[in-house]
């Protein structure tokens, strides 16, 4: 009888761990594939930005739309980037930090996003390597990879729009860390040419 | 059962595979995470002991070896009048010579009159001279070797001492002086002493403040300020001039010595303090020994000075008429920490206070200004409740784009049935308070607006004027616990009727000037405060006001009075402040600034326009050791936090794999198990 009762306390364990272990997982996956499949939503804003629409909601309940549109040839990498650096946008692609230039015009652009998703490919970009920045009106520019540093969180001088114009793409470090949150940033900077 | 058997071993074979591959996956996986997260801290480790603990634009040698200033403040206190001397001795610890550059408050209303340098035993007395005037002077000393101070007004409430050739390991002193009327509202005085400038927040664009480093001292990184507390002490004697009932500090440990009944002389109970919020001393009379009047005389150059203080009698409980309430809140970076949730827990309070007659909105801003509703709501239950959730849930971060949030709530429309009052929660931390006042003044229309300082160290200058212009009032709340009495405060003076259309008439012969000359509109537990200039004291005073409907008058006589050493500088200070309030009504510059640099002159006082400059006679820098120059850091005020008001570099991660790797793991350490069991 006895046995009957602990043979029931070890299912639910069992059922629970499981069920804890399929949730962990599921939001795990659920984050990246919500960073992927949004790029692919994101896509279709993108075209109807570059016929002249403003502003464009890649979903109706979206706080963010496509403000250009990143690659890295030598990588294959496309990515449309978002208004504004913070969580909600960082999800769906890399973000544009709100007061630095926009990106494609004069000034320092900062650009933020994840390192374990849209922005992972920064360890793999080499100085020199070309970055091309689409912009709305469908202008191209083309810019060079510096060579990337790791700096403190609160190193927020990086950010100053003094200078030439540039890009700044900003993302976590260590890649490989398995928790978010910490202190440090790859930044990398990429000077029109 | 003979077919059977292989069949079984051939699963047998395939658990035990499997089991084995699962248990080495896990295990090599498991020390890896744990190596991986054990890692995690090692990095942060690493980056805390990288040099470079200041802002990197301040540069961070500089900071690090300029001189250390530590102040010590005496306030006389008279009546409503303070005299303070702050005496800020500035100390070179370094083998070179230096010049420390320090940027601190003072009181908004502080008529700055002396300045001393003192070398040893030796006093230099400052004089007033054209701000760039005086600026030639110091710099000439300064080049030549000799030691000097001068003294510059940043902003109404914030000064800028530099000391010149400060020798290898050698102390300088530079005393100050300032006259200061006292803030009297609810039965209860209150002095203050600002200790710190804190960071202040200057938009970009066009219209960006040209001096925004001239009031931005490098902050000091939390944990990096070890030996650098600019430690303050503070001594007042009082003399209250009536039978004190309470005396209270709510922000420091004080000790209380009592003289006599009206006298107390205050220390702090601890000793110096870090410079790193404002000091208050509030005290109120025992019951029925208020004095509904004061006028103190002090005669100077032939003119007689008087500042005069009247009380009105409380109003009663008006008609209250419904309200149309925008309350506005600051969530932007320096709000962080103790400031939002001490703002937060005033809105909830004041939203709780709303009764369906009145319509209300709420509007939050950091980068960027956003209401809750796009027009003012009733305020029924479900609104309220409404609003509430949204306040709980804003968060401080970012900048301060206060001009967007004004704009929101200061439509400048026409007057509807309801009476419109803007409730501003803020800590003013902001570098172009003079566009903020312009744009109150512009939209403010039928509008009042109340002022509510948040935090440890708020910008009085913009608290008070603010509320000035838009003919409202202020309030400070400093600590979470003040937050109910504070606020029923502000609750009374909404809701019962302003004493307005205040008159005075001074009798002919006096010949009086007198400032403010627009006397504001009083609310509950306010007096009217009046200094004037006289050429002869007879006669009386007529006070005329009206309230409710209905005429109030007092007569105050022309007496000579009590004394009030000091009242000149008080008065002049007040005749300052406004014809700055005439230059941001249009007036012209050069005609103002004649007028406040020949008022300044006379009174000795430091204005935008005037600086105290002091030069010792001897040279004492051989020209062949050079002089360096370096800003003195401030600490970040009590309660802020450093990385919401500096900010920092966009995050770029997920926990996506953490939840992936942990999710596996427990999948497939139920799978095991579940193997084990099927093994039994």
């Amino acid at each position: 009888m006895s046995g009957g009762v602990a043979n029931r306390v070890w299912l639910a364990l069992l059922a629970l761990l499981l069920a804890a272990g399929a949730w962990q997982a599921g939001r795990g996956a659920w984050i990246q594939a919500k960073a992927f499949f949004a790029q692919v939503l994101i896509a279709k804003a993108w075209s109807r930005t570059l016929r002249g629409e403003t502003q464009v909601r890649p979903w109706p309940w979206a706080d963010t739309w496509p403000v250009a549109r990143l690659s890295v040839p030598r990588l294959g990498i496309d990515r449309y980037i978002l208004e504004g650096a913070d969580g909600s946008a960082m999800a769906f692609g890399p973000g544009h930090a709100r007061g630095t230039a926009g990106p494609g015009t004069a000034g320092n652009s900062v650009i933020g996003g994840h390192r374990d998703t849209h922005l992972a490919f920064l360890r793999e970009v080499k100085a020199g390597d070309v970055i091309v920045i689409e912009r709305p009106d469908g202008v191209r520019l083309t810019y060079r990879a510096g060579r990337p540093e790791v700096m403190d969180r609160r190193e927020v001088w990086v950010m100053e729009q003094a200078g030439p114009t540039r890009l700044t793409l900003v993302t976590c470090y260590p890649f490989d860390a398995l928790r978010a949150g910490g202190p440090l940033r790859y930044v990398l900077l990429a000077f029109l040419s | 059962m003979q077919v059977q058997q292989p069949v079984r071993h051939w699963s047998d074979i395939a658990w035990f595979l499997f089991f084995a591959a699962v248990l080495g996956l896990t295990c090599g996986v498991a020390m890896g995470g744990v190596a991986l997260l054990l890692a995690a801290p090692a990095y942060g480790a690493e980056s805390a002991s990288e040099p470079g603990l200041l802002l990197r634009a301040q540069g961070s040698e500089a900071c690090l070896s300029a001189p250390l200033v530590s102040t010590d403040v005496v306030f006389q206190v008279s009546g409503p009048i303070a005299r303070a001397r702050v005496i800020q001795t500035f100390q070179n610890p370094r083998a070179d010579w230096y010049e420390g550059v320090y940027v601190f408050p003072l009181p908004e209303n502080a008529a700055v009159d002396r300045l001393r340098l003192r070398v040893g035993e030796r006093l230099v007395e400052g004089e007033i001279r054209e701000r760039a005037a005086a600026r030639q002077v110091y710099a000439e000393a300064s080049r030549s070797g000799r030691r000097a101070a001068l003294l510059d007004q940043e902003r109404p409430n914030i000064f800028t001492t530099s000391v010149a050739n400060i020798g290898p390991g050698e102390t300088i002193v530079v005393e100050l002086e300032y006259q200061q009327t006292l803030r009297f509202d609810g039965n209860r005085f209150s002095l203050r002493f600002p200790m710190v400038v804190g960071p202040r927040y200057n938009p970009a664009g066009p219209l960006r403040v040209s001096d925004s480093d001239r009031i931005a001292p490098p902050v000091l990184r939390p944990g990096s300020e070890a030996g650098r507390p600019n430690p303050v002490s503070i001594r007042v004697e009082l003399e209250a001039g009536f039978a004190l009932a309470g005396l209270q500090s709510p922000y420091h440990r004080i000790d209380v010595q009592s003289p006599s009944a009206s006298r107390r002389i205050v220390a702090l109970a601890d000793g110096p303090v870090p410079a790193n919020r404002d000091f208050e001393l509030t005290w109120s009379p025992a019951a029925g020994e208020a004095p509904q009047a004061a006028w103190f005389v002090e005669e100077k150059q032939g003119r007689h000075y008087g500042l005069l203080m009247v009380l009105p009698p409380a109003p009663g409980k008006g008609v209250r008429l419904p309200r149309e309430v925008i309350y506005v809140l600051d969530t932007s970076g320096s709000m962080a920490g103790a400031s939002i949730r001490q703002a937060r827990e005033a809105l909830s309070l004041a939203l709780s206070r709303l009764t369906p007659q009145d319509r209300f909105n709420v509007i939050e801003f950091n980068s960027y200004a956003q209401a809750l509703f796009t027009e003012p709501r009733t305020a029924d239950t479900e609104a309220v409740r409404r609003a509430m959730r949204w306040v709980e849930g804003l968060e401080a971060r970012g900048g301060t784009e206060m001009a967007a949030a004004l704009k929101l709530a200061l439509r400048g429309d026409e007057a509807s049935a309801h009476v419109r009052q803007v409730i501003f929660l803020t800590d003013g931390a902001v570098g172009n308070e003079e566009e903020l006042f312009k744009l109150i003044q512009a939209r403010l229309g039928d509008a009042r607006l109340f002022t509510v300082g948040i935090g440890s160290a708020p910008n009085s200058h913009f608290m008070t004027k603010a509320a000035q212009l838009g003919r409202g009032t202020f309030t400070y709340i400093g600590r979470v616990e003040e937050v109910k009495s504070k606020m029923s405060e502000l609750f009374a003076k909404l809701e019962t009727p302003v004493l307005h259309s205040l008159e005075l008439k001074w009798p002919d012969a006096a010949r009086a000037e007198s400032w403010p000359a627009r006397i504001p509109d009083l609310y509950a537990g306010e007096p009217l405060v009046v200094a004037a200039a006289l050429a002869k004291l007879e006669g009386e005073v007529v006070l005329s006001g009206e309230r409710d409907g209905e005429r109030w008058q007092a007569r105050v006589p022309l007496t000579p009075g009590s004394i009030g050493s000091g009242v000149g500088s008080l008065w002049a200070r007040e005749k300052v402040a406004s014809l700055m309030d005439r230059l941001r009504e249009g007036g012209q510059e050069e005609e103002i600034k004649a007028e406040v640099i020949q008022l300044a002159s006379a009174h000795r006082l430091v204005t935008k326009y005037t600086s105290f400059v002091a030069v010792d006679k001897t040279p004492a820098r051989p020209a062949t050791d050079a002089l360096k120059s370096a800003a003195v850091p401030t600490l970040l005020p009590e309660g802020w936090e450093y990385d919401k008001v500096f900010g920092e570099l966009p995050r770029g991660a997920t926990d996506s794999r953490f939840q992936l790797l942990t999710g596996l793991l427990a999948l497939l350490l139920g799978a095991a198990l579940l193997y084990v069991r099927r093994r039994r």
